[in-house]
This record gives structure tokens, C-alpha cells and sequence, in this order.
């Protein structure tokens, strides 16, 4: 069996995100960042099912510059066989569109059994690259899933719905699942892992690689701009010292009524 | 806009909600409106909504289409647009809206913006308004080409409260097998914190670290107050409390007298499952967390810091 995990790289939960000068995306030169949280959960699912098969292959890709290696590494490093990574500066700026039909372009030379990625991204939070994929692929999906069942040539998932629901689908293999977070526990590279993984291959790929052009990936959504949302009312802030503070938060309390 | 079509959702047996802020978006922008109803036996919510929303509804009725199947909305969809030819089509970003919409914009090879709150017209184009950065950001997207597809977030916009008098008229050549199977709709079991009936919530997030300080650190203020302890998702998410804990559109919807948050950024997510409370209180070190745009009191400052402060404060006041 063999499974492609998409991946991205985002910035770091915790880095301070500024609007970049034009306004258009974030000033990303002098954070760090990290594998997006949801596609860590869809890596690790894909190797679990290496544990428990060691002929399963599991391949990680990403799109993304040079900086994206390290989390491929890192992926790698967790048990991942082998990494792709396209970039070619014609895909800043790409739509995810694009993105879906650049990672469909390596899927098809790959020939998955499975492909696997997060529901969403932490920065665009767009949850649109997997079902743009399967349908680009001719595969069925299921979205946000919290637990997958193989067994021969199908797979059964739960997705979940809102109010903590779950409903419960069969899909045949090949198939796209994008993975809610704390599906499972994810586990950290090990440093055996970690030195294993500056071995195992990572190819980089460009569009014309692929057989595609930067030119027919014209995006067709366009960030126009991104800015900090326009503060309501807000919160009144309470100020003074951490006991003055707490003294405020006690007669707010009181006011209602519950002290 | 020349003509928009709304996918409605049915949600036991019934219109959902959010299909009528669809119409209202839709009927904002003007020009002419279509629906387009899927489901097994829901002629009776396609009148409701020929009522409710007005337009062309559209009746894509099968047995196989009783239960949500990716194929089988697809196919529905791709008929009604077909028949209608609209230049944007309105999604409800549910968890039916998020697995078809993005499938369909890649057969169509069309532009979509997905989790829209506003769309506002601009000279003959269109700019879709939603959040970026777990709700950091704001961001205004440009979608060129039609038709185009936005899903739109639940709760973002009114529902239209117009009566109408729409048409009702079948949608063929709809329904038949698919590749999905749907097996069954799983209710996890009520756990044991039953948190929809707490006068005062204290829930904590991942400011606060690690799942030890959950007993150190939080819950000495849960006890003080007399309340239930809370959490966001990525504190269930990562172990440190069971599910039956989590606060959010996936956790607990829940409207306390008293909500404070410790050490919660705000994620959409979570203050979908928090808004709604009589009365909020933040605590966060980064004075630009969106929960404080929810919040109706603030503390910027260092939980560690601050939350053993108001305990001490909240232990005295009690006497």
C-alpha cells in the first residue's frame, strides 16, 4: 500500500504574525514556522498504517520554498520514506486551485492507494485543497475525519459533524481523507528517526517537472488585502496592578451577582 | 449580479437556518434568485422555502439522495447550475458545504472563496470578506471568472424573514449510486459534565501550558467561584481533558451568567460554542486575541500571574 500525506508549512503557533508592508499576506521572513497541526494528525495516520504493514510506503509532499524542507525532514524524521517538494517563484501568489492541481500532477506519477492531508490550513483556513484534489484525481473524499478503518479495499471513516455528531461513510480505494485534529496522538520524530531522515530521499520539483506552467496555474482568487479586523466595542481592559486587577474582577463578579 | 443560486441545506426534515442567510446575501446583491433543494422526499421544505426565500426553487428529490453523499450532491448541484446558469453560487459552510463545495469548483475549474462572512459588490465585481489566522486576520479576496462559488459562515448574516412566493419545479436526472457510502449518523454518548447548565464557566486554553496546570492553576479559580471548568479544542485535541469538556461548535454550546476564558485566543471555533453567555471575562496575554473582541472584560497580562491573584481576591471577598 501506498499513502501520499499532503502537508504545508505555516508559521508557528506561537510567532507573532505582522501584516507584510503591502498588505496583501503576513510578514513571514523572520518567523518560524511549523507543519500545519491538522496535517500532522493525517501523517500520523498514515504511520500508523506503516506500523502496523512495513510494506506500506508513505510519501509527504508539500508545496512550498526552500524553507518547507525542514518540515519534510521533520516528517522524515517521524518515519515518512521519501518527501517531494515542488516550488518554482511562479507559485507564490497560486490559488488553491492551483495548489490542488500542482499536487495532483505528483499524485498521478505516484499512484496512491490513499492520499491524506488536514481538513484546513492555520493561515488560510480555507479547508479547499482536498476535495479540489480527489476531484481533480476522479477519487471520492471524505472531510474532517476523527477516526479510519482499512480493511481490503475500502475504508470506513467517521467525519465529524457539529455538536460532537458523527457520521459514519464507506469509501473505496483509491480516496482523499482530510484528518480533524485529535484524530489521533501524534507522535515526535525520535532522534534515531531524526538521523535517519538526513538520508532518505527529498526531491525537488518544478512545474515544468510536472508538466505544468506557471501560466496555466493563474490563480483565479486574489488576496486583494488582509488586515486586523476593525475592533468593535470590545472588551473594557482592566488596568493596575495584579491586585488592583483582581479586585476589579472581584466587583465585576459581584456586580452580577454571583459572589 | 445577474443571477445567484442557493444550495439549501435540510436539516432534520426541516429548511436549516442558514440556507434563509443565503437568501438574505443573495437578495442583497440583487438580480434574480434560484435554490436548489436536495434531499429524499423534501417537496414540503421546497414550498417552505418558495415561501420564506422566494425565487426558482429547484426540487432535487431521490431516494438516494436521503442522506448526504458527495456524488450525489455533486451531481444535484451540477444540474441546477447547469439549468440555471448562475454567476455565483452560495454554499452554507457546513460540514456538507465544506466537503461538496471544493470538489465541484475543481470540476467546474472555477474561483471559490470559501467561509465567507460579507460579499460586498465593487464596479461589476465581487469582493468576499472572511477571516484568516484562526480569525487574526481579516482578509478581502477577489475571485475572477464566473460562475464562482462562496460557502458562507453559519450565523454570519441574518436570515431572511421576507414572505415570498416562489416557484417549486423538479430538478430531473438526479440521484443514483455513488462511491461514498453513508452507514449512519453516531450521537456520541452525554458524558458526565454537562456544561450547558453552569451559571459560571472557567475554561482554560492552551496558554496555559501544560495539563498539570489545569489542577495547579485553573481549577483553584473554578473552585473559588463555585464554578464548572471548561476548554478550548486544542487542549481536548491534545489529551490534557476529555471531550466532554470542550467548549465549541464540535463541544458544548453554552450561555452561563459568567464565562471566563484563560488563556484562550478565540478561535472561531470556540467562540461559536461561548458568544452567547450573559456575561465574559478574558484573560490573555496578547492584548490583540480575538476573544477580547467577544469578551465584555479584559485582563491582558500573565495567567500564571494574574489567575493565583484573583483567587486570593475572590477567597477574601467570600470571607
Amino acid at each position: 500500500m501506498k499513502i501520499l500525506v499532503c502537508l504545508k508549512q505555516v508559521p508557528h503557533k506561537d510567532a507573532r504574525l505582522e501584516l507584510a508592508p503591502d498588505g496583501k499576506w503576513i510578514a513571514d521572513a523572520n518567523i518560524k514556522f511549523e507543519i500545519n497541526d491538522y496535517d500532522n494528525y493525517a501523517l500520523e495516520e498514515a504511520l500508523r498504517a506503516k506500523d502496523k504493514d512495513a510494506a506500506t510506503e508513505v510519501v509527504v509532499v508539500t508545496v512550498g520554498p526552500d524553507r518547507v524542507q525542514q518540515s519534510l525532514r521533520t516528517a522524515l524524521g517521524m518515519g515518512a520514506d521519501r518527501a517531494v517538494q515542488v516550488w518554482e517563484d511562479g507559485l507564490a501568489g497560486a490559488d488553491s486551485l492551483a495548489i490542488a492541481k500542482t499536487i495532483a500532477a505528483v499524485a498521478k506519477t505516484e499512484k496512491c492507494d490513499l492520499v491524506l492531508m488536514g481538513l484546513m490550513s492555520d493561515d488560510t483556513n480555507y479547508s479547499l485543497t482536498g476535495p479540489m484534489l480527489a476531484a481533480l484525481l476522479g477519487v471520492p473524499h471524505a472531510t474532517g475525519i476523527v477516526s479510519a478503518k482499512l480493511d481490503g479495499g475500502q475504508v470506513e471513516v467517521e467525519r465529524e459533524l457539529e455538536g460532537g455528531a458523527l457520521e459514519v461513510v464507506k469509501l473505496p480505494l483509491p480516496c482523499l481523507l482530510t484528518a480533524q485534529t485529535g484524530m489521533n496522538e501524534v507522535r515526535y520524530a525520535s532522534l534515531k528517526g531524526i538521523m535517519q531522515a538526513k538520508k532518505k530521499p527529498l526531491d525537488k520539483k518544478s512545474l515544468a517537472d510536472l508538466g505544468l506552467s506557471a501560466g496555466a496555474l493563474a490563480p483565479k482568487v486574489k488576496i486583494e488585502k488582509i488586515y486586523t479586523p476593525p475592533k468593535g466595542a470590545g472588551a473594557e481592559i482592566l488596568s493596575g496592578s495584579k491586585d488592583e486587577v483582581a479586585q476589579k474582577f472581584v466587583g465585576k463578579v459581584k456586580e452580577l451577582g454571583l459572589l | 449580479m445577474a443571477k445567484t443560486l442557493v444550495v439549501a441545506e435540510v436539516q432534520k426534515g426541516a429548511l436549516r437556518e442558514s440556507t434563509l442567510e443565503l437568501v438574505t446575501l443573495a437578495r442583497k446583491l440583487g438580480g434574480e434568485l434560484a435554490s436548489v433543494v436536495i434531499g429524499s422526499g423534501v417537496g414540503g421544505v421546497a414550498e417552505d422555502l418558495a415561501k420564506r426565500g422566494g425565487g426558482k426553487v429547484l426540487v432535487a428529490d431521490d431516494g438516494s439522495l436521503a442522506n448526504y453523499n458527495l456524488d450525489g450532491w455533486t451531481r444535484a448541484i451540477a444540474k441546477a447550475i447547469e439549468a440555471e446558469k448562475p454567476e455565483l453560487i452560495l454554499i452554507s459552510n457546513t460540514p456538507i458545504g465544506w466537503d461538496v463545495a471544493g470538489a465541484l469548483a475543481a470540476k467546474l475549474d472555477c474561483g471559490i472563496a470559501s467561509d465567507v462572512i460579507r460579499i460586498e459588490p465593487d464596479g461589476g465585481e465581487l469582493v468576499f470578506v472572511r477571516r484568516m489566522f484562526n480569525a487574526k486576520f481579516d482578509a478581502r479576496l477577489r475571485v475572477s471568472g464566473a460562475p464562482r462559488i462562496a460557502t458562507v459562515q453559519p450565523g454570519a448574516n441574518e436570515p431572511y424573514s421576507g414572505s415570498e412566493s416562489g416557484q417549486v419545479s423538479k430538478l430531473d436526472g438526479v440521484g443514483g449510486d455513488g462511491r461514498t457510502k453513508f452507514v449512519e449518523i453516531r450521537v456520541a454518548p452525554a458524558g458526565g459534565h454537562d456544561l450547558t447548565k453552569a451559571e459560571i464557566i472557567v475554561s482554560g486554553g492552551r496558554g496555559l501550558q501544560k495539563p498539570e496546570n489545569f489542577e495547579a492553576v485553573l481549577k483553584p479559580l473554578v473552585e473559588a467561584l463555585g464554578a464548572q471548568m471548561g476548554a478550548s479544542r486544542p487542549v481536548v485535541d491534545a489529551g490534557w481533558l476529555p471531550h466532554e469538556y470542550q467548549v465549541g461548535s464540535s463541544g458544548q454550546i453554552v450561555s452561563p451568567k459568567l464565562y471566563v476564558a484563560v488563556g484562550i485566543s478565540g478561535a472561531i471555533q470556540h467562540l461559536v460554542g461561548m458568544k452567547n453567555s450573559n456575561f465574559i471575562i478574558a484573560i490573555n496575554k496578547d492584548a490583540d486575541a480575538p476573544i477580547f473582541e467577544v469578551a465584555d472584560v479584559g485582563i491582558v497580562g500573565d495567567l500564571f500571574e494574574v489567575v493565583p491573584a484573583l483567587v486570593a481576591a475572590v477567597k477574601t471577598a467570600k470571607g
